[in-house]
Parts: structure tokens; C-alpha cells; sequence
């Protein structure tokens, strides 16, 4: 690059323009050289994330998202998808993926504990569920455990198998598995979705991308 | 001033640079967050935006088109600015700026004063464009004409 500078530098001033064209290749150049170097793994289902997986499995519509319960967007996608769901239950597979994020909310990793603990006793879903309808309640709590202790008894969950649950570090790997698999995609924020592999931001985006995708299977 | 304009065009690179790395996506959800373009004006911003930080940096940087560089970025820091304003005046609930894709962020008070400080400076630099041209490319071409 410097040498070719250097060579056009010395010949007519008019080849300024040289230059430019020159710099902004050079650009896109290393712009695109480092995406590709950097690359992206493709999103695909584990049998890890079974528990928190809803639909039909041979679904058109594929959709994985990455959550945070204590965010307000991920709670408004959250009911949104559910009404999806049941209007078309054969149409649309859904798998949930942990994102907390720790840094803007307070209870993200605590409230995804209770929610992969609720996973391995086979109730992700009601627990989420109630996570986000009653977020409202326990979002700006210094201590909100008395409240996901409630969500887990209305739910039945088997308390003893809960706590120890809660104590294993394991859990907590498993949440952040997920958020580095999720980073390494190019996920920053919540709620992020794939859609049939493209990537999606934002509840307002998926409701529009869907209408899209609704839209096209009609014609 | 050179330094201050090398400092500027670093800036902006990096702002361009930070963007373009991660998916556009992310900075589409920044943008619609500040509700000000629709659908697909805001797809269109959040690809192009970063390459015009990125190019219009590594120009000032360079001393390249010097002019129309810092013209360009006084443009996009008014732009910014305006955006901002809209966003504190109706109380929107962002949380993030999206100045610096997935590196850095601040709120916005601290945006606009950032960007007011940067808004001060480039146009100082127009003002004095002859001092400014110190280490550019624009400056060796016009010593070459002056010895011919």
C-alpha cells in the first residue's frame, strides 16, 4: 500500500483521486479480510438446549434467540412468540439461548439460574413465562429471590433438587457457555434472534421479519 | 492543529471500524432505537454510516481532500447531534449511544457533550485550514505545484 502510495504520489496531482480510489479499497479490503478472518459459527440446535426448545422440530421457521429476563424487550418478544406458537404451533420451532447481561441488569444471571435450574426439572417454559410476565415486580428489587422463589413453588418445581441446583457452578458454566457462543455470532444485545439463521435484533425487528416470512409463504 | 485533526480522524475510524466488525444488525437496533428513520431508511443508514465514518476518518487522517474530510465530519457530528437532542427532548429510553459499535458506549448527556466538544474542534480546523494541512498529502501536492 505505502509503495503504491508512493508511486502514484510521484506522478501528475491530479492523481489524487488515485489515491482516494486507492485508500477506499484498501478499506473495504481490511474491513472485509477481518470479518472473514473473524467469521461465524452457524446456529445450530443442541441437545443441551432441549429443555428450552418449543415447536415443531421440522418447522419451516426456525427460531433461536438469545434472552435476558430482566429486559423489557426480551419479556415483549417473549409474549409475542407465544401467541405465535399457538396460532401456529406446526409451523414454528423456537430454542432459547442465555444472554445475561450483567452490567445494565442487576438480576439477568440470577433470574437465568433459576430459569436453567426450572430447565432441568423440565419447566423452562412456565418458569420463563412467569419471569417475564411478573418482571415488572422484580426488576428494580435489591433482593428479588423471594419472588423467583414464589415463580418456582406456583410452578411446582422439586425445591430441594432446586437448590442444589443453585449451588452448582455448573449452572452458572452453562450460562455462560451460552453467552460466549453467542458473542462469537455477534450477539450484543437482548432480545437477539435467528431466523432461519439471519440474525435479528429487537422485538420489533422479529415481529417485521416475520410478517415478512408469513407473507412469503402465502404467495 | 495537526495533531488535533490526526486525533479526530482516529476518532472516526475507529467509531467506522468498531461497526463494521460486528453485524450491522446491532447498530440497526440502535438506530431504530432513537426512532427517527423507518423502514428500510434505517437499514440503509446502518450499513453506509460506519463506511463514511471509516473513509472520511482515514481522509482527515491522511490529509486527503482535507477540506471536504472535515466538511464531511461536521455534517455527521451535526447529524448526531440533532439525533441525540430529539432523543433527550422526548425521553426515549435509551441506554446506549452506539458511538462506538460494540466498544464503547455512554449516555446521552454525555453523548451530546462529547460530540459538542468534537463538533468545536472540526470546525476550528476548517477555519484554520492552512494550519491544519500540516503532514497531508494535500499539502505535499501543493508544494510540488508551488516548485513547478
Amino acid at each position: 500500500m505505502k509503495y503504491f502510495l508512493c508511486q502514484t504520489m510521484g506522478q501528475d496531482p491530479k492523481n489524487k483521486k488515485f489515491i482516494a480510489l486507492a485508500v477506499v479499497l484498501f478499506c473495504i479490503a481490511v474491513i472485509y479480510g477481518l470479518k472473514l478472518a473473524k467469521g461465524s459459527d452457524p446456529v445450530s440446535s443442541g441437545s443441551a438446549t432441549l429443555p428450552r426448545a418449543k415447536g415443531n422440530p421440522q418447522a419451516p421457521l426456525k427460531i433461536v434467540e438469545y434472552m435476558d429476563f430482566q429486559c423489557p424487550a426480551c419479556a415483549r418478544g417473549a409474549f409475542f412468540l407465544d401467541d405465535l406458537l399457538k396460532n401456529k404451533p406446526d409451523e414454528v420451532y423456537m430454542e432459547v439461548r442465555y444472554f445475561p447481561l450483567e452490567g445494565n441488569h442487576r438480576h439477568a444471571l440470577r433470574s437465568a439460574r433459576y430459569a436453567e435450574c426450572a430447565a432441568q426439572q423440565g419447566k423452562f417454559w412456565d418458569v420463563a413465562h412467569l419471569l417475564f410476565k411478573r418482571q415488572s415486580e422484580w426488576k428494580d428489587l435489591i433482593n428479588a429471590d423471594p419472588v423467583f422463589e414464589e415463580i418456582t413453588k406456583s410452578v411446582q418445581l422439586d425445591m430441594n433438587k432446586l437448590d442444589v441446583c443453585l449451588a452448582n457452578e455448573a449452572t452458572t458454566d452453562a450460562l455462560v457457555k451460552d453467552k460466549q457462543e453467542g458473542q462469537s455470532r455477534g450477539v450484543r444485545s437482548t432480545p437477539t434472534y435467528f431466523v432461519n439463521e439471519k440474525m435479528v435484533v429487537g422485538s420489533n425487528s422479529l415481529e417485521e421479519e416475520l410478517m415478512d416470512f408469513f407473507g412469503r409463504v402465502k404467495h | 492543529m495537526v495533531l488535533v485533526r490526526i486525533w479526530i480522524g482516529i476518532i472516526f475510524v475507529l467509531s467506522g471500524t468498531q461497526k463494521l466488525l460486528g453485524p450491522y444488525q446491532n447498530f440497526l437496533y440502535i438506530i431504530q432505537s432513537y426512532q427517527v428513520l423507518s423502514r428500510p431508511w434505517d437499514t440503509v443508514v446502518a450499513i453506509i454510516l460506519p463506511w463514511g465514518e471509516l473513509l472520511l476518518g482515514i481522509f482527515a487522517i491522511l490529509g486527503l481532500w482535507t477540506p471536504w474530510a472535515l466538511r464531511g465530519l461536521l455534517l455527521l457530528t451535526t447529524v448526531f447531534m440533532a439525533v441525540v437532542v430529539q432523543a433527550i427532548v422526548r425521553s426515549l429510553p435509551i441506554q446506549e449511544c452506539g458511538c462506538f459499535g460494540e466498544g464503547l458506549s455512554f449516555p446521552l448527556p454525555t453523548t451530546l457533550l462529547l460530540d459538542s466538544v468534537l463538533w468545536i474542534y472540526i470546525a476550528f480546523l476548517i477555519i484554520r485550514l492552512e494550519r491544519t494541512n500540516g503532514f497531508s498529502i494535500d499539502r505535499y501536492y501543493l508544494k510540488r505545484d508551488a516548485q513547478k
